[in-house]
């Protein structure tokens, strides 16, 4: 597990939500245009349930991510489509420097 | 002087517009690495105005003004290293990190020489700074291998060149300032390269993020 912390480094909030958003858009457009599971969002996010269940209810909230009705299945919005390439964008500046967003 | 001028202005602009585009990346994702960035290169345009200025003032007020300039920069190569401290940080088992500690006290050795002037202290301070921040960028280039690093961690080695440069003064006052500002002013020009490819168009705020 230290090792593969040493590998990866540690991760900031912002790119969890990155990463959580980035999964959501690969189900949303790429032929699974049913949305992103739970599942999906977790194994990728790498983080526990209850952590990815406030964060989504958080992105949900700001409206990054919106919930396919009574399928428990979530989408990219296209305002969350919009923080993902401005993030991408200054993830680029930030790591010009050494540095992590 | 007008060489100086025109040194000191472009170092302004450049810091200013790198100023302005880490602000636009805290405003949009809120980031604290891009906050310590905007404080850093805030301070120093806050330095680079002062440099000019001090070449209009009188003798006497002429030095404080640029060593005030000089103290203004070294606190925004500060917020940089203090960023990379932050992230290397996390790199260190939380046992070691009072190891790492230890190392401080080096860092003030070239500090102690009699009859220094508070303007090369701060060059000092800010030549160990610089030197940390280009290893750090380095490394990190190392890792990466992008050359928006690679040329970002060189404009900051090239700065670090540029304070013991302009350091060396104190044995030989004056006879390197010039070469040392040019130098500095190079070495923001390496760093702002990489943003042509960055795509500097107009970023807007996501809201509620």
């Amino acid at each position: 597990m230290e090792g593969l912390k040493k590998l990866t480094g540690y991760r900031t909030h912002i790119s969890i939500i990155a990463d959580i958003l980035d999964t959501a858009r690969e189900y949303s457009y790429e032929g699974h245009d049913k949305g992103a599971t739970v599942t999906h969002l977790i194994r990728r996010a790498n983080v526990p349930h209850r952590r990815l269940s406030s964060l989504v209810s958080e992105l949900k909230a700001s409206g990054l991510l919106k919930e396919v009705p009574e399928e428990s299945r979530y989408q990219i919005s296209e305002k969350g489509m919009e923080f993902l390439k401005t993030y991408r964008q200054f993830k680029g500046f930030a790591e010009g420097f050494g540095l992590r967003v | 002087m007008e060489i100086e001028l025109a040194a000191n202005l472009v170092g302004l602009a450049i810091s200013v517009f790198i100023g302005r585009f880490a602000y636009a990346g805290y405003a949009a994702v809120g980031s604290p690495n891009l906050l310590r960035l905007t404080i850093a290169f805030i301070s120093i345009s806050a330095g680079f105005v002062m440099l000019a200025s001090a070449l209009f003032a009188g003798p006497g007020l002429s030095v404080a003004i640029n060593t005030a300039g000089l103290t203004a920069q070294a606190v925004g190569y500060f917020f940089i290293a203090m960023s990379h401290g932050l992230k290397s940080s996390f790199d260190f088992l939380p046992s070691k990190r009072g190891t790492a500690l230890l190392f401080i006290p080096f860092t003030t050795a070239p500090f102690i020489i009699p009859g220094n002037s508070i303007e090369h202290l701060v060059r000092s301070i800010s030549f160990i700074l610089l030197v940390y921040v280009s290893i750090e960028t380095m490394a990190s280039y190392m890792q990466t291998r992008k050359s928006s690093t690679l040329m970002i961690g060189s404009g900051l080695g090239t700065l670090a060149a540029a304070e013991i440069v302009a350091w060396y003064g104190f044995i030989f006052p004056g006879a390197f300032a010039l070469p040392a500002l040019l130098a500095k002013v190079a070495g923001f020009g390496l760093m702002v390269v990489p943003f042509s490819r960055l795509g500097l168009g107009r970023v807007e705020k996501v809201d509620g993020v």
